[in-house]
């Protein structure tokens, strides 16, 4: 008998794992769900801003909304990455991600996008932190530890431009750490003096001794927004379907962060159920709230993504994205990939609008008519 | 229907065209998929077209790495090569990759060692039929402590995950060299040592290496985790960062260049072994 044991894993393989096994999911969900009743499908990934997807599900406010309108909604957990593949391959309708991934993941890729939620910006869950008072000046030349090409590569771009040290990026050695081993290997490894991470691996960094966060998400506010993104496909659907969906999710949505932030053990409680979604604790969970800017109100929201910061905020991304080839190396310009904002605001090409914020449903909810 | 029975003989050509259909397949059901996709989204990128891949695999392999852009845009072929992205990639890989394949040789003795001396093998036996029931990949924070995130961590969690199978085959392969020959050679004046690696050991090399052949993917896989987790260079690096932005024109590409390397080192190691012992068959 020969032990193989050692060959199982082979879940670490590079495929679109997750995209394949959401089309399974999909194909099982359309063999069994009615045909009368459309049906449409949610992904998040476990993240402070994005956790109470689970407990809308599980707390059946969803499907409240839902029955409203006439439609199913399921919501599915996904790791953050199979998320972004399966949107693109068009598995999913709807998806929790962040404003870059929006722009370099579906709108890149040519599946239009529309942002129908504003949920919060990072308000310090992003930090870079380093070991031994180092300062980002002298960062330049060193080992930085974090996953490249992410929103943490781009929080701490932001720190080094806004700190004048823009030009010395060059030397800096980046060290690609996947997300789920980067909190375990900095710790171990008192040579490497500067991760860039998100909570709560920050969180647990931080309790160490003899590191220090320099830099932190806080300082650059707004421009690490949490949007739930639909394809715009769906939600210009003939049959309208697509419009009730989004309604639907939208309604639920701010129900339950009124049940969040309305004070009392009553928000405790939910609260507590939101943190199950990452086998968190209520603690734990409310420490990471306190970093995070959830916009509460769809009136906050609505603010939020009309005012003109956002603007800059997605140049400054957009920038960025195009930089470091996230638009793709086909990509000549950086307007081929153009975000539409609302009042109708154009960056880029307006003949190749991907990226939509809409606060069409935002504004249904601050007007009570969902 | 006589074609299907266990007796049938296929002509060559049928032979040929059989064992290719499946690849044909393969390649029609992908380009006939990934044509309708982009007939519907001009930009898509989960399923690349063919003129899509070749674009990306010649950007890989021929043009210059990230940092330094003047410098090999010019100069033959062959040196625009070696300053690819492609090249770097494959020599950070292949070096881990050799590396730990050579660290399978002591495995091979230390089998060897254990079927043939009680002592060792009571010593070590049940220790790594133990180790090898461990799933590396879920102690990576323990290995971190033991050799750091660089490159021996890499290295080391391809030893961890490979060489106790190739210990415990080594074994099994040992002990089953029969009894009489190892008494024979007592007879005939043989001593410990002689026994051990004239007798034994020549027998059994061929399936040894043949057995470090099949764990030459796992091996890979190991290294694709080890890259993936925490890197500067390597194919998994690069196949892990091409992932942020759906980069499958060249991920296709490089997965299929790797298959190719594999399957070269696979029938370099069956070449050897056929030259070296031209009497064994069984392969």
């Amino acid at each position: 008998m020969l032990p193989y044991s050692s060959k199982s894993k082979k879940h670490r393989l590079p495929y679109g794992r997750g995209s394949v096994g959401a089309l399974l999911a999909l194909v099982a969900l359309m063999g069994s769900a009615p045909a009368a009743t459309p049906s449409f499908t949610v992904g998040w990934s476990v993240y402070v801003g994005w956790n109470p997807y689970y407990y809308m599900a599980k707390s059946g406010i969803l499907r409240k909304w839902a029955d409203k309108y006439g439609i199913n909604i399921r919501v599915q957990r996904f790791d953050y990455a199979p998320s972004l593949d399966a949107f693109v391959a068009k598995n999913i309708d709807a998806c929790a991600m962040t404003n870059m991934e929006a722009l370099d993941m579906p709108a890149a890729a040519g599946v239009d996008t529309t942002a129908v939620i504003v949920g919060d910006y990072s308000n310090g869950n992003d930090a870079v932190i380093v070991r031994q008072n180092l300062t980002l000046a002298q960062i330049p030349g060193k080992q930085v530890m974090l996953v490249e090409k992410t929103v943490s590569q781009y929080l701490f771009e932001r720190a080094m431009a806004i700190n004048g040290l823009g030009a010395q990026l060059r030397q800096v050695h980046y060290l690609n750490t996947s997300d789920s081993d980067i909190a375990s290997a900095f710790l171990t490894n008192p040579n490497k003096p500067v991760v860039v991470t998100w909570k709560p691996l920050v969180s647990q960094i931080l309790k160490a001794k003899d590191v220090k966060m320099v830099f932190n998400s806080s300082q650059i506010p707004g421009e690490i927004l949490d949007l739930l993104v639909v394809r715009s496909e769906v939600l210009n659907r003939a049959d309208g379907s697509g419009q009730k969906f989004a309604k639907a999710v939208t309604g639920a949505w701010y129900e339950l962060l009124k049940l969040m932030s309305t004070p009392g053990p009553g928000a405790d409680k939910v609260l507590a159920g939101i943190a199950d979604a990452s086998q968190d604790s209520l603690a734990s969970y409310k420490e990471q709230l306190a970093t995070t800017h959830m916009f509460y109100t769809p009136q906050a929201a609505l603010d939020m993504a009309s005012a003109p910061d956002l603007k800059k905020t997605m140049d400054l991304v957009r920038q960025f994205c195009f930089q470091h080839g996230l638009l793709g190396e086909k990509t000549k310009s950086v307007d081929d990939v153009a975000v539409q904002f609302p009042g109708g605001a154009v960056l880029g090409k307006p003949e190749r609008i991907r990226l939509r914020f809409s606060t069409t449903y935002m504004q249904l909810a601050a007007q009570g008519k969902l | 229907m006589s074609f299907l029975r266990i007796h049938a003989q296929p002509g060559r050509t049928t032979a040929w065209t059989l064992s290719w259909f499946l690849f044909a397949l393969g390649i029609v059901l992908y380009f006939y998929v990934a044509q309708a996709r982009h007939r519907e989204n001009p930009d898509e990128r989960v399923m690349p077209t063919i003129g899509q891949m070749v674009r990306g695999f010649s950007d890989a392999a021929l043009k210059p790495a990230e940092e330094e852009e003047a410098q090999a845009s010019s100069g033959s072929l062959a040196a625009r090569f070696r300053g690819s992205m492609l090249w770097k990639d494959t020599e950070a890989s292949g070096r881990r990759f050799l590396i730990s394949v050579a660290l399978l040789f002591p495995a091979v003795l230390l089998g060897l060692h254990m079927a043939m001396f009680p002592v060792i093998g009571a010593f070590f036996l049940r220790f790594i039929l133990f180790f090898d029931k461990i799933v590396a990949l879920s102690l990576l924070p323990i290995l971190f402590i033991a050799f750091g995130i660089d490159e021996l961590s890499k290295i080391m969690l391809i030893v961890i995950g490979v060489t106790p199978t190739i210990i415990l085959d080594t074994f099994n392969l040992s002990k089953s060299v029969p009894r009489e020959q190892i008494v024979k050679g007592f007879t005939l004046g043989a001593n410990d040592f002689s026994i051990t690696y004239r007798i034994v050991f020549k027998q059994i090399l061929p399936r040894v290496l043949n057995s470090i052949r099949l764990n030459l993917k796992a091996v890979m896989l190991f290294l694709f985790a080890g890259e993936m987790i925490a890197s500067t260079d390597g194919l998994a690096y690069r196949i892990a960062l091409l992932r942020r932005h759906m980069g499958m024109d060249t991920i296709i590409p490089y997965v299929l260049w790797v298959a190719l390397l594999l399957f070269l080192v696979d029938f370099a190691m069956n070449k050897i072994n056929h030259k070296l012992h031209p009497w064994f068959e069984a392969a």
